[in-house]
């Protein structure tokens, strides 16, 4: 997973770069199903991806 | 097809197109220009379902959405100021003066601010105004949505 990169992980649940970007820097908030597709593509819960703090924080700036 | 060429090629056709219109209106042949246009709008939607790199997901149908919202609660407001603005300047209603109404008859009228040709051109130029209005709009929820982010990646 170390090599995995922003473009890799866009094109595995398609979405674009820019989109992995936007919720990397808490500029965008992804829908419940993009979470989802995050969590699962990391074999991962959803709470150990998103955390409710941060999505407050990108609400604010929404 | 690369998504960077088919925006070429829809300036290309815009191009063409503009040029196939004032033709059109020289030689007084609108069919040219209508034949014209339904093929650019054929071949368009051809290139469209060339092109490989198009990728819209939820953040880009989002920006499109809000963009649109946005440039519709705007652009009602403005139309129709203008247009009931347009309507009572036509009609001379409503006037709030009593000696008006009184003496309707013998009041002189004064002249219309705006011909009804103007009204029309003014309403054309409004619905082109909404053009640069969605453009305006997009690009800020563009950036507002980490359109131009940059990482270090």
């Amino acid at each position: 997973m170390q090599d995995l990169t922003q473009e890799d992980l866009a094109k595995a649940i398609g979405v674009t770069r820019q989109t992995i970007l936007a919720i990397e820097k808490g500029k965008y908030i992804p829908s419940l199903d993009l979470a989802f597709r995050i969590s699962r593509y990391f074999k991962v819960d959803i709470e150990e991806v998103f955390s409710y703090e941060d999505m407050q924080r990108t609400v604010d700036i929404d | 097809m690369e998504k960077n060429v088919f925006y070429l090629l829809i300036g290309v056709v815009a191009v063409i197109l503009l040029g196939i219109f004032w033709y059109s209106v020289e030689n007084f042949t609108p069919v040219i220009f209508s034949i014209s246009f339904l093929v650019a709008v054929i071949l368009l939607y051809l290139a469209y379902r060339r092109v490989e790199d198009f990728v819209e997901d939820e953040r880009s149908a989002r920006i499109t959405e809000k963009a649109a919202m946005r440039t519709l609660q705007v652009f009602w407001v403005c139309f129709c100021a203008f247009s009931i603005l347009a309507v009572m300047n036509l009609l001379y209603l409503p006037r709030f003066n009593r000696e008006f109404w009184m003496n309707r008859q013998s009041m002189i009228v004064p002249p219309e601010l705006l011909s009804p040709k103007m009204i029309g051109y003014t309403q054309l130029a409004l619905l082109c105004l909404m053009i640069f209005l969605y453009v305006g709009f997009r690009i800020y929820y563009a950036r507002k949505f980490g359109e131009w982010e940059t990482d270090e990646e």
